[in-house]
């Protein structure tokens, strides 16, 4: 959002700053993985050449094949060059103006990167990771005083070419002119909605959103993944269920965020960070999410089967019998009429168990994301523009506008969670009137009417 | 030709162009909801204060099995009850002729405050279906019956006719397709920001851009769009005490300066033999936006500081390019090549991304245009601003160039 955390504030300002200096190379190291190719894809659209390395040239072949199919256009290839690290990075990295690092997610393998990069680099060079957990502090500890100056995180969040959400993260060292410059290039150029975040562990997106996944996970152990999804639902504000986007993620990406998280932080909701044990125990076996075919969901044809968690076991969704939760499809049927407001009192106000653990994990939700302002972001407004445009969910202050800062209170409230300091000065105060301040954002596309 | 009266537009709210509120299990209801909804938040406007609503919308009887659209204004709050609505219909250009009557009765002293809708959900049904529906909108039993994407062919011929008459060449229409999508990138509701486009795309000739209806590709095409947009007409009086409600002055709220409207005969061929000794290949659009001009009292396209067009294939923007008099008659492509129609060019066409890039939700799409004029004007259109807009002027069009609507917008 404009002018929000320190982003430039006019469409001027943003030429400006384009005009500034010029990306016309660009070298994605790393360019084989998922992250490597889509953010390559998406620079061909905006850089004359972009480079693309990988250990080998044909992996990085097979990138570029990736890249072209990712965003089904043969254009990808007119504009881009590949080689191998060994045979080309040297002279790549001397003619780039952006060099883009998206090797696995390893602090020695970057680490050793990085040693390469700094020797063939050009002062004036940006270089920038997509870590998405990683301190980018540590990433350029004892680095050169002009690599430090050019050195930031621009988290894209997968795949890159269909969420626009993207973390930019300043070190303490990073020049302000090209923390503003990359931020107007990639929000001018790339179409990306760049939120700015501070160094800590997973960042705001991934800290706030996989605490929710992760206590997702945890409540399957309790009462299987298909009776989680159903209550964690879209009606809860969200486009895809969580058990779901796990599954999609990869098990293997959940535990190295949260793990991340969990041993690197200590707040209030800790233990929901914890990686629930079957996981890991299930992971040694091969459930990985949809990369491996199997995880809390495994599609075989046409039928879905379910993980039973306890036992590792799968049974076809067809028997197993959920209870009758009326209260979502009344949920539903007034959101069908764009009828929030309603729709979110009658989700606060119904009966049963059920209910009342979605409520839980909302309240957690709206409770950790407002808890975490000052430390990941400078305001909420960060954090509300990373959940909507990042994961597709209801940003927490639209949550708490739709319910009213009374309800949200009261719903913290019930769960036992702290009250953010922010929700009870709402409630003495009647200010603000509404927490949600990106106007050009249509608040009701996040709920959905399911 | 001045107006009696003056209409003001108070602002308004769109809906994000890139959702289908099919996939969101939502009802046609709930676009208008939003839209009316998100429009009084927006401007601080309460409903009490609503006297009469205009909805314009091409088909919704086909799209959604839904007619009498006005009286669905009266659900979207208890304080609507009773007001006088109505529906207009005039195919892509329903919109502004919805907006003509709203400020028709601004002028005519019967109401201080207009709600305008534009509304169109599209998604309902497949492409193929939907491109016979809007067939509807030429002249269906000879021009679209048993045609596949009736309307891609339609303005291909226009771009046949440019070749004809003057030459024309693929890769100014790709110039054209590639600004409007670089453009929409920078508009936070426009329905293709994510999208993959360069002019090489524009221009690339395999199964990634194909053809669908003569010299039309797909990267020619304006966008099958679900999306509705809501704007507050007022008059002077209501514009008065708005400013002031709201701490401004009168002279920083906008007003439409000027306006325009011709309708040509339905078929293709006919208006291609009616403007054969013309200059202008459809005189009838050229005199739609002349009329603005006359009644705005701007002398030329150099009184006006950014066009939203309608270019719902790059051949229509390739002939408003001309019609607007940036350059002379078939002589488009000098002004794409001097780079004229960027948003820092010297004539800014379509910097929210136009119907290409921010998508064409039909009905929608003339009020769409009037509220980026606002914003554009009141130097709230974020990202896609042109710097100092003053005055910027729209074009919608129904039709193969049949019914013609222009407003001048300004402060």
């Amino acid at each position: 959002m404009p002018g929000s955390d320190g982003s430039p504030e006019s469409a001027a300002e943003i030429r400006r700053l384009l005009a500034s200096r010029k990306i016309e190379r660009v070298v994605v190291l790393g360019a084989n993985g998922t992250m490597g190719f889509g953010a390559a894809a998406l620079f061909t659209q905006a850089v004359p050449e972009v480079i693309f390395l990988a250990r080998s040239k044909s992996k990085a072949e097979e990138g570029l094949g990736e890249a072209i199919r990712q965003v089904r256009s043969p254009t990808v290839a007119s504009r881009a060059v590949v080689g191998d690290y060994d045979h080309d990075l040297g002279k790549a990295v001397a003619g780039a103006d952006l060099i883009f690092e998206a090797l696995t997610e390893d602090f020695d393998v970057k680490k050793a990167m990085f040693d390469r990069v700094e020797e063939a680099r050009r002062d004036d060079s940006i270089v920038a990771t997509v870590t998405s957990g990683l301190s980018i502090n540590e990433l350029c500890k004892n680095r050169s005083q002009s690599f430090r100056r050019n050195f930031l995180g621009l988290h894209f969040f997968n795949p890159p070419n269909v969420i626009v959400g993207t973390e930019l993260i300043a070190g303490r060292h990073t020049d302000p002119a090209v923390v503003d410059f990359v931020e107007a290039f990639a929000r001018a150029t790339l179409g990306r909605e760049i939120v700015r975040t501070h160094d800590t562990p997973a960042f705001a997106g991934n800290r706030v959103g996989f605490k929710v996944l992760n206590e997702a996970a945890q409540l399957a152990e309790q009462i299987g993944p298909l009776l989680v999804d159903r209550i964690i639902g879209p009606y809860t504000g969200r486009a895809l269920t969580p058990l779901a986007t796990i599954d999609l993620v990869g098990w293997d990406i959940h535990r190295a965020i949260v793990d991340n998280v969990y041993e690197n932080t200590n707040d209030e909701a800790h233990e929901t960070l914890k990686l629930p044990a079957y996981m890991d125990k299930l992971m040694e076996k091969g459930v990985l999410g949809n990369k491996t075919g199997r995880g809390f969901f495994w599609k075989e044809g046409k039928v879905r089967h379910v993980l039973d968690p306890l036992t590792g076991d799968y049974r076809p969704e067809s028997v197993l019998r959920l209870p009758r939760l009326s209260y979502i499809d009344e949920v539903a049927n007034l959101y069908s009429q764009a009828r929030y407001a309603e729709g979110m009192q009658a989700f606060l106000a119904a009966d049963g168990d059920e209910a009342a653990l979605a409520r839980k994990v909302i309240a957690g939700y709206i409770s950790y994301a407002f808890l975490r302002v000052g430390e990941v972001t400078d305001t909420i407004d960060g954090i509300d523009r990373i959940m909507g445009a990042g994961f597709n969910w209801a940003p927490p202050s639209v949550l708490v506008d739709t319910m009213g800062a009374v309800s949200a209170v009261r719903l913290i409230e019930e769960a036992g969670l702290a009250v953010p300091e922010a929700l009870s000065r709402a409630v003495r105060t009647g200010e603000p009137k509404r927490f949600f301040r990106d106007r050009r954002v249509n608040t009701g596309k996040f709920f959905v009417a399911s | 030709m001045t107006a009696k009266r003056e209409v003001y537009v108070l602002g308004g709210y769109m809906t994000d162009f890139a959702r289908n509120w099919t996939k969101e299990n939502k009802h046609f209801s709930a676009l208008m909801r939003e839209a009316v909804l998100g429009a009084l938040e927006r401007t601080g406007i309460a409903p009490e204060e609503i006297e009469s609503a205009h909805v314009g919308n091409f088909a919704a009887e086909l799209y959604c099995m839904q007619g009498h659209l006005g009286a669905f204004f009266t659900e979207v709050h208890p304080a609507f009850s009773g007001l006088p609505t109505s529906r207009h219909e005039a195919a892509c250009a329903s919109g502004s002729i919805a907006l003509l009557a709203a400020g028709a009765e601004i002028e005519a002293g019967r109401y201080d405050l207009q709600a305008v809708v534009g509304i169109e959900q599209m998604k309902t049904v497949s492409a193929a279906q939907g491109g016979s529906y809007l067939g509807t909108a030429a002249w269906y039993d000879q021009e679209a019956k048993g045609v596949e994407f009736p309307f891609p062919k339609l303005f291909g011929r226009l771009g046949d006719e440019y070749d004809k008459r003057y030459g024309l060449k693929d890769e100014h229409l790709a110039e054209i397709s590639k600004i409007n999508y670089a453009n929409a990138k920078k508009n936070p509701n426009a329905q293709t920001r994510t999208w993959y486009m360069n002019k090489e795309h524009a221009l690339c000739r395999t199964d990634d851009n194909p053809a669908v209806g003569g010299r039309i590709r797909i990267a020619d095409c304006s966008q099958v769009t679900d999306g509705a947009v809501c704007v507050f007409l007022a008059s002077r009086e209501y514009a008065e005490k708005f400013a002031k409600g709201t701490g401004r002055k009168l002279a920083g709220i906008p007003r439409i300066k000027g306006w325009g409207h011709h309708t040509a005969r339905l078929r293709f061929d006919d208006k291609v033999a009616e403007s054969k000794s013309d200059r202008y290949v459809l005189p009838h659009v050229r005199s739609t936006i002349t009329d603005a001009w006359k009644r705005a009292g701007i002398a030329d396209v150099s009184g006006v500081d950014a066009i939203e067009t309608h270019d719902c294939f790059t051949t229509s923007e390739y002939m408003a390019i001309d019609h607007f008099g940036i350059t002379e008659p078939g002589e488009s492509w000098k002004a794409v090549e001097a780079g004229w129609l960027e948003i820092d060019g010297q004539h800014p066409i379509n910097p929210s991304g136009g119907l290409i890039g921010a998508g064409h939700p039909v009905g929608a799409t003339g009020v769409r245009q009037l509220l980026d004029a606002t914003w554009q004007v009141t130097g709230e259109a974020g990202d896609y601003q042109v710097e100092g807009a003053r005055n910027v002027q729209t074009l919608n069009i129904g039709g193969s160039g049949t019914t013609s609507v222009s407003f001048i917008v300004g402060v």
